[in-house]
């Protein structure tokens, strides 16, 4: 089996501070991993790793390549959009597209300009001239013409309005997602993205806490509402987080297995999002 | 290879503006010159003499020893080249004091980094860029706005009577003028080459303002040498680094006069003794000069440090 992504022992330190620590992963190919943590909690660190904007300590290979030695080979196989708007305001559109065609061996023109053809974006524009959803457009049409194995988008809509975002995933999951190809994605608007994603990665304080595919979730994390006269026998299963909504308790477990949990009430299958709340307050507590 | 091309055209693309632009509107000042010059003159001859010390200065023309001519002509195409030259010194100094920041600068970087090219190509392409791309595209701009004005004195010429083939056209001698120009362009690299691995560097290296570290940091360097020497040395006359690098300015604006030396011996006042084809020989013996390979050498560096840094410096 060979992985897209592997890291082990991966560590990083700025001075004195540690971004990462002892990181161990495996990503296969075929996943959309949301790789999901507060801020400052190394994210952004990992991610600049993977892709060789920055050096780290441990064995990190990215398609059996140390992305810091080698990034110009491995951006050959993958490519990233890194935060919105980095692309270049005084270059045009066809410029661009011209640009990337010569630089890149995996780029197919015809199909950028048919993901264009469907846009508002012109190739006489200027990226200055376009607005923001506009240039995340542009991005993400470069992206998908590019046959990459993996793709990493790190926080690709921030500030983008609700009718773009929908449709970069939408664009994302129909247009370029199949099972040879791989993307990590990073973002704060968690309940966006969950539907879409296969595997989920929680990071905080520069260690990944939970590393666990979607289905393994839905079968140790449950939520369930527990009327007033089972809450004394709920407490005793210690659940991860409580809150009160119309007189009934919401609950989150962490259980192996469903049977008991199913007697304190009805059973639901928990958000990432308030998974992700509670697994946070829980480090905080520890 | 073509990764490279692509590299050098996106410079061109960034920058036609200073690179292409300014070239051509010096070209179309000296041409604005002329005729200013043209319509005073003439003017004041209406008013004054109703004509008659243009007709009388173009029948004069005609007189005059045409080696003359041909010599007025070159200490104006010389001229206006050493013009360009400054100029695209400057504005080479300019594009790469920005060229490994402003991306950085902007957030663009994340998407130049995004493609299969390596910081020493990206790193590279800069230095190209300001060795060969804008010589290039000024050598260019200097034939197009000479022949324009060559076009438009001819016309003056025409309108009084001077036929411009005879006086002006047979004169001139184009290889040698803009062979001068051309090679200045390459003499003025070699001995820039120090400055320009510097200011790479500089834009490199730099967080927050690349041209203090550019310019300030050379400046303390020199005035803590000089006042180390004035203080401990009792030698206020040791301007070591000033001196270095005034030279090297002054060798990598004016090409034209870098082959000659710096010690008073050496200078050769009678600039009208130099003809094109020996100020050309004059240049290309001042590359021989060892200083030149010291300063390849310090070039290598500074671009060697330049990639390495660019390497993990992706923000400000």
């Amino acid at each position: 089996m060979s992985y897209v992504l592997t890291a082990q022992n991966v560590y990083k330190k700025y001075g004195s501070f540690q971004a990462l620590k002892d990181v161990n992963i495996n990503i296969n190919k075929g996943k959309i991993v949301g790789l999901i943590g507060p801020n400052g909690a190394g994210k952004t660190t990992l991610l600049k790793s993977v892709l060789g904007l920055d050096s780290c300590e441990g064995e990190l290979k990215v398609l059996g390549i140390d992305p810091y030695k080698r990034r110009a080979d491995l951006m050959k196989e993958i490519c990233f959009i890194a935060d919105v708007a980095v692309l270049p305001k005084w270059i045009k559109v066809s410029q661009l597209l011209t640009f990337t065609e010569n630089t890149h061996p995996n780029f197919s023109i015809e199909q950028a300009k048919q993901f264009l053809s469907k846009t508002k974006i012109k190739l006489s524009h200027k990226i200055k001239e376009l607005s923001k959803g506009m240039t995340a457009q542009l991005h993400l049409a470069i992206v998908m013409s590019i046959d990459a194995k993996l793709l990493v988008l790190d926080e690709p809509t921030l500030g983008l309005d609700i009718l773009f975002r929908k449709r970069f995933y939408d664009n994302l999951l129909n247009d370029y997602f199949d099972n040879e190809r791989t993307i990590i994605i990073t973002t704060h608007q968690v309940e966006e993205i969950e539907h879409i994603l296969t595997d989920v990665l929680f990071i905080r304080e520069g260690e990944i806490v939970l590393n666990a595919n979607m289905d393994e979730l839905n079968e140790s994390y449950f939520e369930v509402m527990v009327n007033q006269e089972n809450y004394e026998q709920a407490m005793t299963y210690n659940p991860l987080t409580m809150r009160k909504v119309f007189g009934k308790y919401i609950m989150l477990f962490h259980s192996t297995s469903r049977d008991v949990i199913e007697t304190l009430g009805e059973v639901q299958r928990p958000s990432v999002s308030d998974l992700f709340v509670a697994l946070m307050q829980e480090g905080e507590s520890a | 290879m073509k990764t490279f091309v692509a590299l050098l055209q996106r410079e061109y693309w960034e920058h036609r503006g200073a690179f292409l632009k300014t070239p051509l509107i010096i070209g179309a000042v000296t041409i604005v010159v002329l005729l200013l010059g043209y319509l005073t003159t003439e003017r004041f001859d209406q008013v004054m003499s109703n004509g008659q010390a243009i007709e009388l200065g173009g029948q004069a023309l005609q007189g005059i020893d045409s080696e003359k001519i041909s010599t007025v002509i070159d200490v104006f195409m010389l001229t206006t080249e050493s013009i360009y030259h400054l100029v695209l010194f400057i504005i080479v100094f300019f594009f790469l004091l920005g060229s490994l920041y402003d991306d950085r600068k902007d957030g663009s970087i994340l998407f130049w980094k995004s493609l299969p090219i390596s910081d020493t190509q990206t790193v590279l392409s800069k230095l190209i860029t300001a060795t060969v791309v804008v010589p290039v595209v000024f050598t260019a701009c200097v034939i197009l706005s000479h022949l324009a004005f060559f076009i438009v004195l001819s016309l003056l010429l025409l309108i009084n009577g001077v036929n411009p083939f005879v006086i002006l056209w047979s004169n001139i001698d184009f290889i040698s003028n803009w062979g001068a120009f051309a090679i200045g362009c390459f003499v003025q690299a070699m001995w820039a080459m120090p400055v320009y691995g510097w200011l790479l560097f500089a834009s490199s290296f730099s967080k927050r303002r690349p041209f203090l570290l550019a310019v300030f940091v050379p400046m303390m360097v020199g005035f803590v040498w000089y006042w180390y020497n004035a203080i401990f040395e009792f030698n206020v006359f040791k301007i070591g680094v000033f001196k270095t690098v005034g030279i090297l300015l002054a060798k990598a604006t004016t090409p034209f006069t870098s082959g000659l030396g710096f010690d008073f011996e050496n200078i050769d006042f009678d600039a009208s003794n130099q003809t094109k084809l020996e100020l050309i020989k004059s240049m290309l013996n001042g590359l021989t000069s060892a200083n030149i390979y010291y300063g390849l050498v310090f070039a290598a560096i500074m671009v060697a440090i330049a990639i390495y840094v660019r390497r993990f410096r992706n923000a400000t």
